[in-house]
């Protein structure tokens, strides 16, 4: 089952589950936050559950809200179809019916508790199923791609950029670039 | 104002984001400024040909480089750094911008390998040249981008673990030549070099067209090519907005006797899919990656993995491994964001990974794929809008190569003095002992998902040959074997990957190539 599939077939399955067993999966994914400037790719619905997962995964201090507007702004280059997977992962991670029958939770990860929430992580991560691993794989690393592209996540981790305009004052005249050395 | 910057503001200049709809002519339109096409278009222009370059991303220099990942990775990358395979198994670093990957690579230069070369004669029926037509051409691109090999004593520490490592194990390894003058071993190559002494394609040769006459039309997006019986009629293409996302709403269309496509491979490969040129198959087709993985190592003393020269010493120790997929060894570059994402686990488990990143060695396998029945590459698709996909599957042989590359970078990471070695497993894989290589390595899953694989170097999808039931274009010339007009001179014609970093093997073959074709003017 590829990625595609998986992602239309777990949506259309959590349709039918959703029919099947009533409120369960209509329980609605939880406000954590709210969006600082107009989202371009993902879906307000999104947004939450991406700001729930981030919390969980990225370093503590960082502004899970600043992540997740720099991931949609990140995803704007992605071609139409990956935003549309995109947020077709992010409401299969919420959704509690296939999360039951994945996880055995019963509610959405926006509802969940910190530790509840940290073992969704594990059974994603550790999944049988090939597209669930790439697809928190995905999420996991979109994430922290973007968190550490801010210099305040540096000094712990003991990086030290060089600062640019040190480096503009030394370098050499560029007019000599376009010619042969 | 710069040299560079004098050349962007030239009246052969036109930003497509600022500009209304274009009906361009030229004798020849080169699509794409990287590595295949900058050369073709100083090689024509300068022999006096009209030529007419397109690009898809920005016009940017060296005072647009400021080190820093937010702004070259949406800047600079193909899909802002986050292109990937269709299954998102293997991460796809590919550049986007006047002088195409070449601005983001890490300088490391290697002529093709003379036995690739007669592989692609024997194997595929490359018959138009033989690697002694390829000499002078590289001779003549060595002295522009000033290619040299670096002397032993600048290896940052992160190559000088893996210089020394190979050394203790008695395995060959070599000093790397870089195309850099005057470098200040800044270490960010892979971000846009800040101070021009990386010599890449946008500070030589696409400079180099544009004083010999040609014009370059930039965040220009070749859409199809229109073709009439055996010749491409004209070009069509969306101009984009100055973040290289969006459709200004105008359109470029460009008439000329030649077109050539070098997009490079998964672009150059989706532009003639978008146009209905498939030959049966075979376009797209054996697209090759050398999939990579990474070993990080941890040492007593430190590393700094970030500073200096990304990449300086390399080993071919494992190229040819007979009925075994071969790989090469190199160090990898080290920035906050590509580490961030690379390493495993989430909160302390990941921050307890990069808290060690001053006295981190950071390594790569790098799997040469092609030479294998089983490991023949991937496939370029389109997806509904027309954006390229590659469907690259990772076969068991190819698995069982990038588990016994894990078990060598581990070992020669601690014959160089690591007290620990970790993959870039998820959860994390940790060797603390040599003698625990074989045992924890063996143990460890390969598989999508688990592991993280990534290329930088992308081959193949316009294979050339001179079997037009299994080539894409002629060996002679880079012609379509149908289309009379229609050349592609890029890294998507190599039938098979390298075994070495493309880009000079690029370089050399696109010199060739366009010198024929200007005698042919």
């Amino acid at each position: 089952m590829n990625r595609r599939t998986f992602l239309r077939r777990g949506m259309a399955g959590g349709a039918v589950l959703i029919l099947g067993a009533g409120g369960l999966a209509a329980i609605p994914t939880k406000d954590v936050a709210t969006p600082t400037r107009a989202l371009v790719v993902l879906s307000k619905r999104s947004f939450q559950v991406l700001v729930a997962f981030a919390t969980r995964v990225l370093p503590w201090g960082s502004d899970a809200v600043k992540v997740v507007h720099g991931v949609d702004d990140m995803l704007r280059c992605a071609p139409s179809e990956a935003h549309r997977d995109f947020n077709d992962l992010l409401g299969l991670f919420e959704n509690a019916l296939p999360g039951l029958i994945f996880d055995g939770r019963v509610l959405p990860f926006t509802r969940l508790s910190p530790a509840a929430q940290d073992a969704v992580l594990r059974h994603w991560r550790d999944s049988r199923v090939e597209v669930r691993r790439t697809g928190y794989q995905a999420l996991r690393r979109i994430c922290l791609a973007v968190a550490y592209t801010d210099e305040a996540l540096w000094p712990p981790i003991g990086y030290t950029a060089r600062p640019v305009d040190s480096l503009r004052a030394i370098a050499y005249d560029d007019s000599k670039a376009g010619v042969a050395p | 104002m710069t040299k560079l910057a004098l050349v962007r503001a030239s009246k052969n200049v036109v930003d497509g984001s600022t500009s209304g709809d274009l009906d361009l002519k030229a004798e020849v339109c080169v699509v794409g400024t990287g590595a295949g096409g900058a050369v073709t278009a100083a090689v024509l222009a300068e022999a006096g040909l009209d030529v007419l370059m397109l690009e898809e991303g920005g016009y940017y220099t060296s005072d647009d480089f400021t080190m820093r990942e937010k702004d070259s990775l949406p800047h600079l990358y193909q899909e802002g750094g986050a292109r990937a395979t269709k299954d998102l198994a293997i991460s796809i670093l590919q550049g986007r911008a006047v002088g195409g990957t070449t601005v983001v690579n890490w300088t490391t230069c290697f002529r093709t390998p003379e036995d690739v070369v007669a592989h692609w004669r024997d194997a595929h029926d490359v018959k138009g040249f033989a690697y002694a037509d390829l000499v002078p051409h590289w001779e003549a691109i060595e002295k522009r981008l000033a290619i040299a090999q670096v002397d032993e004593s600048t290896l940052n520490a992160n190559n000088r673990k893996l210089f020394d490592g190979c050394k203790k194990l008695g395995w060959s390894v070599e000093t790397l030549r870089r195309n850099v003058h005057a470098c200040m071993q800044t270490g960010y190559c892979g971000l846009g070099c800040p101070v021009n002494a990386k010599r890449s394609m946008l500070v030589t040769m696409v400079p180099d067209a544009i004083d010999a006459g040609a014009r370059l039309v930039f965040r220009a997006r070749a859409d199809r090519l229109e073709r009439r019986g055996n010749a491409i009629t004209k070009l069509e293409a969306t101009l984009l907005d100055s973040a290289g996302i969006a459709p200004t709403g105008k359109k470029l269309t460009v008439t000329a006797k030649r077109f050539v496509m070098s997009g490079g491979a998964i672009n150059s490969p989706a532009l003639l899919l978008r146009s209905g040129i498939d030959d049966e198959g075979r376009v797209g087709a054996r697209t090759f990656l050398h999939p990579a993985v990474g070993s990080a190592a941890v040492y007593d003393d430190d590393v700094f993995p970030y500073a200096g020269a990304p990449q300086s010493a390399a080993s071919h120790h494992f190229a040819h491994r007979g009925g075994e997929v071969g790989f090469f060894l190199e160090a990898s570059a080290w920035y906050p964001s590509l580490m961030g994402g690379a390493a495993p686990g989430f909160g302390g488990e990941h921050l307890a990974f990069l808290k060690d990143t001053n006295k981190t060695a950071v390594h790569v396998a790098i799997a040469i794929d092609g030479f294998h029945d089983e490991v023949a590459g991937g496939r370029v698709g389109l997806r509904p809008s027309g954006a390229p996909v590659l469907d690259y599957p990772i076969s068991a042989h190819l698995w069982r190569a990038l588990r016994f590359a894990h078990k060598r970078m581990a070992e020669l990471q601690f014959a160089s003095g690591a007290k620990e070695v970790r993959t870039l497993h998820d959860p994390g894989v940790v060797v603390r002992a040599p003698g625990d290589v074989d045992r924890v390595l063996d143990a460890a899953p390969f598989a999508i998902g688990r592991v993280p694989v990534f290329t930088a170097h992308q081959m193949g999808g316009c294979a050339m040959g001179d079997d037009r039931a299994r080539a894409v274009v002629r060996s002679e010339d880079l012609r379509h074997h149908a289309i009379e007009n229609l050349y592609v001179i890029d890294g998507s014609v190599f039938p098979t990957s390298l075994g070495v970093n493309p880009q000079e093997s690029i370089y050399g073959l696109a010199r060739l190539m366009a010198t024929r074709l200007a005698a042919r003017k």
